[in-house]
């Protein structure tokens, strides 16, 4: 756990260095401008958060003052959270207290590669020291205790056999408190975590709610606490650092070869394949870039993964953006199952299916996964509902509609049909002619109607298949009954959605697919619209 | 006027030039056709194939006939057909429906429909789709007049396609021709459908009628009336369908030869 109390301050300062010392972000809570944010300095000449703009820059006349901007802290923070996946695969931003200041690393298994905890911990202290920020760390067995450790005590590497010691001379705010709760405490004369533990625990949720105790179990390990890291969690990643930082897409893009036959060798060696890809690109200046594609089936091809982050990175064009220099390039695959050696050119068939499969991902990383589509058959009436398009990545059992009668149905439809005048010679009769998109056809051959109507259950309508309850009158000295519980939902309307569908041909030969909305009614009139077009 | 040995031994040395110009597929389509005196043949793969109508009302019969086409080149080895269209043609033109391809006797699940957001993505998915060896066709759904599609983007689909084998079909809509290399040109109108049978007054079987604008199949025949069924198509005679009944402007004259890039005429 990584804990930055003077991140926003210091954050601002480093990207604008003519920021003088005493620093202070304001911000308008309930109608009053009230600081936020305050650095080392503006702390030391006695402000603090909470304070009135106006009595702070009467304590300290040269203090400087900015509004506190949430979204691009939080941004900027999250920003800095990614850099440090170079630490940790396993990174995230703790913001139940605050939106930015708190990280959380999951360093298991990865701090022998730094030369053991300690050596870790001062490498990445010191590090952002040197930047310029102010940081406090621990590592500890438990998120909570991290946490607690890292705000209220020197930074350190709390072992197992010391959690508790530690834990318990630390004051009640190490558990993550809520305003309300840290009030109560006050009250009661609590002070110290090792003291609320002796109490009973049940008078202690009554007070404070069930959540007092949640903190109070993670902290020392009873229950386990979740983080969500924020870049996916690669499963196995093959890594280049640069000691000149690098530039041009077309470097990264041959470095993620050689990356990308690195890492199946590898996955060759386990009998591994992946379906997804993802590329990070760390810059110099501490912001990483993820490029991810998918494969609809599982590979581990170089020369395919390669080319799926080529055609991804020409969908950026403008949003590629490399800053000062690109000093790591990583490449991690995710969804990782087994794919055995296959013999090439063996067996054709699989081989025809495999084609097609790439070529789908090639189209998906370059044009977007929702462009490239195929349909899906759907068991429905409604004609925009019987068949559903579906991103081409998407394996499918196959629905089987071999048994079902062929209707006649156009061979292109307009996703949103169009309105049409209808002229007929008898007004239930055929259609005589059409206007459309302001040409007038005269209709020879017309058939129909197929009427369609929609399922109730979708039109979230009620059937009233049993007649409405009428009430009896109550006999004297008996209790009226009480009426049976219907649903509030409007009585099914079969009109509302029913469609009467024609096939017309005019005179040239052009056949369309049109339908009136609702039933054939005398006193009002109809509403025609096209839908689509028949071969 | 050259005589008919000189005529005869002029295109003898075109298809040579042919063969050596990398258009070999021409060359096998015309070996191939083997069919009944004045039947549609059944085209090889490894064509480009501009189909024209002209007006953009006609979607359906359009995407019919390069459908219908596209279903003969479908074989175990090559499995599917990618329809490519701007995205933001969809509401113009419409889009394949796959309860209609059943009902036409296409398979909806050999279909892959690509929404390309602008011209040059549809080009280079149109490469990219060509270039694979389990593509029987590809066809690109052109709603307006293109830019970019000129000679050249047409030459490399068409050097693509013979390459490859695979059929590319570009529907276009409208009377203007440009200049493209093209394998064949068809110009296609909707025609009266046939007589149903006790019900006079309901469409009946789809009457297509096509005219071979570049490009030769059969010695001395360019127009065919076709029918469809799901087995293939069924050719017509034109009185039969009644070719008085053809509407819009006067067919259009045949094109005329001009030297292009190889220096051969593209027309026989």
């Amino acid at each position: 756990m990584l804990f930055l109390p003077h991140w926003p301050t210091d954050y601002l300062k480093r990207r604008d260095p003519q920021l003088k010392a005493p620093l202070a972000l304001y911000e308008r809570i309930k109608g009053g401008l009230r600081l936020a944010a305050l650095d080392a300095e503006a702390i030391w000449r006695g402000l603090s958060t909470g304070q009135n703009l106006a009595d702070a820059r009467a304590m300290v006349p040269e203090l400087t003052v900015l509004e506190l901007d949430r979204p691009l802290l939080e941004a900027a923070f999250a920003d800095f959270a990614d850099w440090h996946s170079n630490a940790s695969p396993l990174v995230s931003v703790m913001n139940e207290v605050s939106g930015y200041g708190d990280l959380v690393l999951d360093i298991t298994g990865v701090a022998h590669l730094f030369g053991g905890e300690r050596p870790m911990l001062r490498l990445l202290l010191t590090r952002l020291r040197d930047l310029g920020y102010t940081v406090a760390g621990a590592i500890a067995p438990t998120i909570g205790a991290a946490w607690g450790v890292s705000h209220f005590a020197r930074s350190q590497v709390v072992e197992r056999v010391d959690l508790e010691a530690i834990l318990d001379a630390l004051p009640v705010h190490a558990l993550r408190l809520t305003p309300a709760q840290a009030a109560g405490f006050a009250q009661m004369g609590l002070k110290t975590v090792g003291q609320l533990r002796q109490r009973e625990r049940k008078p202690l949720q009554a007070r404070f709610g069930s959540s007092l105790l949640t903190r109070l179990d993670q902290a020392y390990g009873v229950i386990e606490e979740r983080m969500a890291p924020r870049l996916p969690a690669a499963e196995r990643y093959a890594e280049r650092r640069f000691a000149d930082p690098i530039g041009l897409m077309d470097d990264v893009l041959m470095t993620c070869h050689d990356l990308a036959i690195q890492l199946s060798i590898r996955l060759e060696a386990e009998g591994l394949g992946g379906q997804a890809f993802h590329l990070f690109l760390y810059r110099v200046d501490h912001k990483v870039m993820a490029l991810s594609v998918n494969s609809a089936r599982l590979t581990r091809d170089p020369q395919h993964i390669t080319k799926l982050f080529a055609n991804r990175s020409e969908r950026l064009e403008g949003e590629y953006d490399p800053g000062f220099g690109i000093d790591m390039i990583r490449l991690g695959v995710s969804s990782v199952a087994e794919l055995d050696a296959v013999q090439l050119g063996a067996f054709s068939h699989q081989e025809v299916a495999a084609d097609l499969d790439e070529l789908n991902d090639r189209m998906s990383s370059r044009l977007g996964t929702m462009a490239v589509l195929k349909t899906q058959l759907v068991a429905s009436h409604i004609p925009e509902r019987a068949a559903r398009l579906v991103p081409a990545l998407v394996h499918d059992s196959k629905a089987d509609r071999a048994g079902w009668p062929v209707q006649p149905r156009p061979l292109r439809l307009l996703p949103v049909p169009e309105r049409i005048a209808i002229n007929a010679e008898v007004p239930e009769g055929l259609p005589a002619s059409m206007i459309w998109r302001r040409d007038s056809y005269r209709i020879e051959k017309a058939a129909g109607p197929e009427r369609l109507g929609a399922e109730w259950w979708r039109s979230g309508q009620r059937l009233q298949l049993v007649p409405p309850h009428v009430p009896k009158k109550p006999e004297p000295g008996e209790k009226p009954e009480t009426p049976p519980y219907v649903p509030d939902l409007a009585a099914f309307d079969p009109e509302a959605l029913t469609r009467d569908y024609y096939v017309v041909e005019d005179t040239g030969g052009r056949r369309f697919w049109i339908y009136r909305q609702g039933f054939h009614r005398p006193d009002q009139p109809a509403v025609w619209y096209l839908h689509g077009f028949f071969p | 006027m050259p005589s008919p040995d000189q005529q005869q031994r002029l295109a003898a040395l075109r298809e040579t030039i042919a063969d050596i110009e990398r258009k070999p597929a021409l060359a096998e389509a015309r070996v191939q056709v083997e069919q009944p005196q004045g039947a549609f043949p059944a085209l090889g793969g490894g064509l480009l194939q501009e189909i024209f109508t002209d007006e953009r009302r006609n979607v359906g019969a359009l995407l019919g006939f390069a459908l219908a086409q596209a279903k003969g080149l479908l074989t175990a080895q090559r499995v599917a057909v990618i329809y490519l269209q701007l995205a933001d043609e969809a509401q113009k033109l419409g889009m394949p429906y796959g309860p209609g391809l059943i009902s036409f006797g296409f398979d909806p699940a050999a279909l892959v429909m690509v929404r390309a957001a602008s011209m040059a993505e549809l080009l280079w998915a149109a490469e990219e789709a060509i270039a694979c060896r389990a593509v029987a066709a590809v066809v690109a759904d052109i709603g307006g007049q293109a830019k970019l599609l000129d000679f050249t983007a047409s030459r490399r689909l068409s050097l693509r396609a013979s390459a490859t084998g695979g059929s590319i079909f570009l529907l276009r809509y409208g009377q203007g021709r440009e200049a493209s290399a093209a394998h064949l040109r068809w110009r296609l109108s909707p025609q009266g459908s046939a007589h149903k049978r006790y019900d006079a007054k309901a469409p009946g079987a789809l009457r297509w009628r096509v005219q071979l604008e570049k490009g030769t199949i059969i010695k001395n025949q360019t127009e065919f009336v076709l029918g469809w069924t799901e087995n293939g198509f069924a050719t017509f005679t034109a009185q039969h369908c009644g070719a008085d009944r053809l509407i819009g402007r006067a067919p259009l004259p045949r094109a005329v030869s001009a030297p292009l890039a190889d220096g051969l005429p593209q027309t026989a």
